[in-house]
């Protein structure tokens, strides 16, 4: 029996201060978004393929178009958004830095609100991450700010006996079970003037990504920040840096390089709901 | 400063006992109190079942649970340390002189742990209907409610003195030292030189 009153499970419901906030949320990023030189685009609703985007299709919530062809709500922004930029309005506009505001819906009942920033055909992490970091300054928050390279965690695959399940899970006993120094300088690495003394013992490939975490730190202005060269994604898509902002238990931001049929692009999420959970508490 | 938590019983002395050895402190709970604070954590006496879900929401940052539960509960929490204490097994239990038949079209199962039972007979392709109990499991295939259970079995008496044994072992289970996910990125200096400390214990005794 379903009472008047009820709402599905983890859909969102905001009023007067949370509905307050969410729209501050959202002004002050368009903001700082297009002082940046990103434009809004509007995606539809209805996808057919975000398949390629979601790492458990069983989160997709699934309907039929009037031909019988599988759609699903859209469970992801990024790749519907950078693949109608690319193969839809190619003929309309060469603007590469996008904008959205829009929320992602996933199975069987989950509403999450994002805004989200791609620089298509960019490959450059910090010509977008700026501006995640801007936002947060303009609300007033300093989350930490964890930097990341999948291509860590892959390459490692192909030493040892590892699997990204391992980094997934950050399977910390594993690694150091495995006795190799710089091995274990990688796990324990936190803050960026430890870089230098392990870019001499690790192996040319690993260096190689780990200078681009460090030239990523160097390029930000914030102060607030980890380095995990060791954790791996949920997300199909990312390929090489990453980062996540988080504070306490809350995930505010993430977002990385990806690559969609062979073309590299740089972006990320901001979680609204989250930083409306945040900002209406305190 | 750290939060762990700790499943109210043996495991919480043990692992307390742990702490004892590496810091030389005593660490006793008040009597019937449920938190006790010292200079450099703040422990929490918290159900077994709980524990992965304070660690989880990050009421703590670390916690020691079983295997078997974190298999059970599935949160999404970093597993950092075996500590090889609380060693048991998840076993199938059948009255004593029957036979697993996995080919019958459909066998009854009861269990607490639903979700180790579900993924055990599905990854089997194995029609199992699961009948979820909250305790005295061995009872029953005695009634007939179940043509099997599963269950923690440590030494088997309990099932041997129902007049049950094991048939099959589903996985094996110890204690975990596990983290919060994002406790470990901010705090993860305090979290890997405690973590160091107890594989040292474990290692060493």
């Amino acid at each position: 029996m379903i009472f008047e009153h009820e709402i599905p499970d983890n859909s969102k419901l905001y009023f007067l201060s949370s509905a307050k906030q969410k729209r501050k949320i959202e002004r002050i990023a368009a903001e700082i978004l297009y002082d940046n030189g990103f434009e809004e685009i509007v995606t539809p609703l209805f996808s057919y393929h975000q398949h390629q985007s979601i790492l458990d299709d069983r989160e997709l919530i699934r309907v039929n178009d009037t031909m019988n062809h599988n759609m699903t709500l859209r469970a992801d922004s990024t790749i519907d958004v950078v693949r109608i930029i690319d193969k839809r309005l190619g003929r309309n506009t060469s603007h590469k830095k996008w904008f959205y505001i829009q929320p992602v819906f996933k199975y069987p009942s989950t509403e999450q609100y994002q805004v989200g920033a791609e620089f298509i055909g960019q490959s450059s992490l910090p010509s977008v991450m700026e501006s995640a970091v801007e936002i947060m300054n303009a609300l007033g928050l300093n989350p930490l700010v964890q930097i990341s390279n999948m291509q860590i965690p892959v390459i490692l695959t192909k030493m040892f006996d590892l699997t990204l399940d391992d980094f997934r899970h950050i399977n910390i006993e594993k690694f150091l079970a495995l006795d190799i120094a710089w091995l274990k300088k990688l796990v324990y690495l936190q803050n960026i003037d430890e870089l230098d003394a392990i870019l001499d013992i690790v192996p040319g490939d690993i260096k190689i990504e780990l200078v681009k975490m460090k030239d990523l730190c160097s390029g930000l202005t914030c102060n607030n920040v980890t380095l995990s060269p060791l954790y791996y994604s949920k997300m199909l898509y990312y390929d090489e840096l990453y980062f996540r902002m988080i504070d306490k238990n809350h995930l505010f931001a993430s977002g990385g390089r990806y690559k969609n049929n062979g073309l590299i692009s740089v972006g990320y999420a901001i979680y609204t709901d989250t930083l409306i959970q945040t900002l209406t508490k305190d | 400063m750290l939060t762990v938590a700790l499943p109210k019983g043996r495991i919480a002395k043990e692992t307390l006992e742990i702490f004892s050895k590496i810091f030389g402190d005593s660490f006793v709970f008040d009597d019937r109190k449920l938190i006790l604070q010292t200079d450099k954590f703040k422990f929490l006496l918290v159900r077994n079942q709980d524990v992965a879900t304070y660690v989880y929401h990050q009421a703590a940052d670390i916690g020691v649970v079983g295997l078997d539960t974190l298999e059970e509960q599935g949160l999404d929490i970093i597993r950092l340390l075996d500590l090889r204490k609380g060693v048991c097994k998840v076993a199938i239990g059948m009255k004593k002189g029957e036979k697993l038949d996995l080919s019958r079209p459909q066998i009854t199962v009861a269990t607490k742990m639903v979700n180790i039972t579900k993924r055990y007979f599905a990854e089997r392709a194995i029609a199992a209907k699961i009948i979820k109990l909250y305790g005295s499991i061995e009872l029953a295939p005695l009634v007939g409610l179940a043509d099997m259970i599963v269950d923690i079995v440590e030494t088997g008496t309990t099932m041997k003195q129902n007049g049950l044994e094991v048939v099959e072992e589903i996985m094996e289970s110890s204690t975990y030292l596990i983290a919060n996910k994002n406790s470990f990125f901010e705090k993860k200096s305090e979290v890997l030189d405690i973590y160091e400390k107890i594989e040292h214990i474990v290692k060493n005794g």
